[in-house]
């Protein structure tokens, strides 16, 4: 058999996986960024509120796209029955008790006095810690979903669920960062962003260092080496994720952080929303990449090995046409 | 109560894919879908390559991953070691499809006709298409039991009738008298890829 025989990819897992996993880990980071700046009164009122804003949304929008892919969604409320052995039960069940969480937190922060000091009440440092708690298992379980798949040689790696938690912090800060901008120029927004961009610029370093981990070991094993060459072999993945998604972001937020004093506001507002939104684009390519790059193991017996081969199903005939050859 | 499993002989099997036939007779499995697959694999090269089929089906095997990561409780493992969705409890997430480390789980969001789009179905496909929807149905997983309906009947699975090789014996691994447990104990029946640690039922026979 030639050893380069591309292997069956998973295609049962389609771009609506990848938007939830996507969603999941926005939502989880910008809670989990709010969430700190409310229980240690940082005073950046406004990346606290926005970050609460974005947090519980996100994860009801990106829920939705998982029912969506259910091929029987009338069931779904089934998700939570196996917490005992199925990671997804888990995941249902840490998902719920965050979005009760994240929703109480951005009402009491929002439509009561009970946030409104800095540093909170008691009650907000409570839901704080065990929102935060319950984010970082939310961003967590979206990578060990994943890495516990057994069928799937790449994902079963341990640094998965590590990247998906740095990826989750680092979209989740970019998508506060965007909420900032979006919000106008008031007193203390360019201070802030700049703060953030030296945050964003330490985390997507974070970022980069994990995935090339991740990719290092997938090259140590012929069947995820088989997957790592096939995402590195996609523009969508190169271009679209190194480049646009973590280079470009990175460079941006140097220049904000360099560009406080010598550029021009809008300018600088201007070059802190490219760079977060091409930083949220990147994180969204990571997981479809990730996902689509996924194949099946390699079967060994007596010194053979059995691939199923990758092949993209042929379009129907027409009637009266010649099935392709 | 029988433990059943399958020995699956390589120096007889020759690729001829009637297993995968029969089993798509049997089962009405609509188009991309074979719960018995055959791979090929070569090794060698001119003059003195090998070719060789591998019979790949549901292991059914004694730890399921599939079963383990099932979130609602549909995959089950019965009395007699077969491994059964219930269609009415699967909720179509497809974690399963991913953690069989064998592939032999499939997904079908939609039955489809082997014919051209636009044709009215045959009688055989409107019975085709009733059969799947009654046994799996759409939306949901699906996968070989080693087929259950037959073995209601006391007829041999599809796929160990078709064989023209007879490189297919189903029986009790449980009993040390059946012909199953006799091949695997006299030409040393291996499991593949044992360090899944799923645990398969279905043993291969290959030249040593």
């Amino acid at each position: 058999m030639d050893p380069k025989v591309n292997g069956q990819l998973q295609h049962d897992w389609s771009w609506l996986i990848a938007v939830y996993l996507f969603l999941g880990g926005v939502g989880g980071g910008a809670y989990t960024i709010a969430a700190i700046n409310s229980f240690l009164g940082t005073g950046l009122e406004l990346s606290t509120t926005v970050g609460l804003w974005i947090g519980f949304p996100a994860l009801l929008i990106g829920t939705l796209f998982l029912i969506a892919d259910l091929g029987a969604p009338s069931r779904a409320i089934l998700a939570a029955m196996k917490p005992g052995t199925s990671w997804i039960s888990r995941g249902t069940l840490i998902i719920s008790v965050f979005m009760v969480l994240s929703f109480v937190h951005l009402v009491l922060h929002q439509f009561t006095d009970v946030g409104a000091t800095a540093g909170g009440s008691t009650l907000i440092d409570i839901i704080a810690i065990a929102g935060i708690v319950f984010a970082i298992g939310t961003m967590a379980y979206t990578g060990i979903l994943l890495s516990a798949s057994k069928g799937i040689p790449f994902w079963r790696s341990g640094v998965v669920p590590i990247i998906f938690v740095v990826s989750a912090t680092v979209t989740g800060h970019f998508a506060i960062m965007l909420g900032v901008v979006l919000n106008g120029a008031v007193p203390g927004t360019l201070t802030a962003l700049q703060t953030m961009a030296l945050e964003a610029v330490a985390l997507v370093v974070l970022e980069v260092l994990a995935i090339l981990f991740f990719l290092q070991a997938a090259f140590r094993q012929p069947d995820p080496r088989e997957s790592a060459e096939r995402i590195l072999s996609k523009s969508m993945f190169v271009v679209g994720y190194f480049i646009l998604g973590l280079a470009m972001p990175m460079i941006l937020m140097i220049v904000v952080y360099f560009s406080v004093v010598s550029t021009s506001t809008n300018g600088m507002i201007a070059f802190a929303a490219i760079g977060a939104v091409l930083g949220l684009i990147g994180g969204l390519i990571l997981r479809q990449a990730v996902l689509i790059c996924g194949a099946l193991p390699t079967l060994n017996i007596a010194g053979f090995k059995f691939r199923r081969i990758h092949r993209p199903k042929d379009p129907k005939p027409g009637i009266g046409l010649m099935p392709p050859t | 109560m029988p433990r059943y499993g399958m020995v699956i002989d390589l120096k007889r099997c020759y690729g001829c894919y009637a297993c995968s036939m029969a089993c798509k007779t049997a089962n009405h499995t609509p188009p991309g879908v074979f719960w018995a697959r055959v791979l090929m694999s070569e090794v060698g090269t001119y003059p003195n390559a090998v070719r060789q089929a591998l019979p790949v089906l549901c292991m059914q095997c004694d730890e399921p991953s599939c079963m383990e990561v099932c979130p609602t409780g549909a995959t089950q493992k019965r009395d007699d070691g077969i491994v059964i969705v219930d269609q009415d409890k699967c909720m179509g997430c497809k974690y399963c499809v991913m953690a069989c480390p064998y592939g032999s789980r499939y997904s079908v969001d939609k039955w489809e006709s082997y014919f051209p789009e636009g044709l009215p179905l045959s009688p055989l496909e409107e019975h085709q298409k009733k059969a799947w929807m009654e046994k799996s149905g759409v939306g949901v997983a699906t996968k070989c039991d080693f087929c259950l309906d037959r073995l209601a009947e006391g007829k041999l699975p599809a796929c160990v009738e078709a064989c023209p090789a007879v490189a297919r014996t189903f029986g009790d691994l449980d009993d040390p008298n059946s012909d199953i447990s006799i091949l695997i104990k006299k030409e040393r029946g291996q499991v593949l890829n044992p360090e899944f640690g799923n645990e398969p039922k279905v043993y291969y026979l290959f030249p040593r």
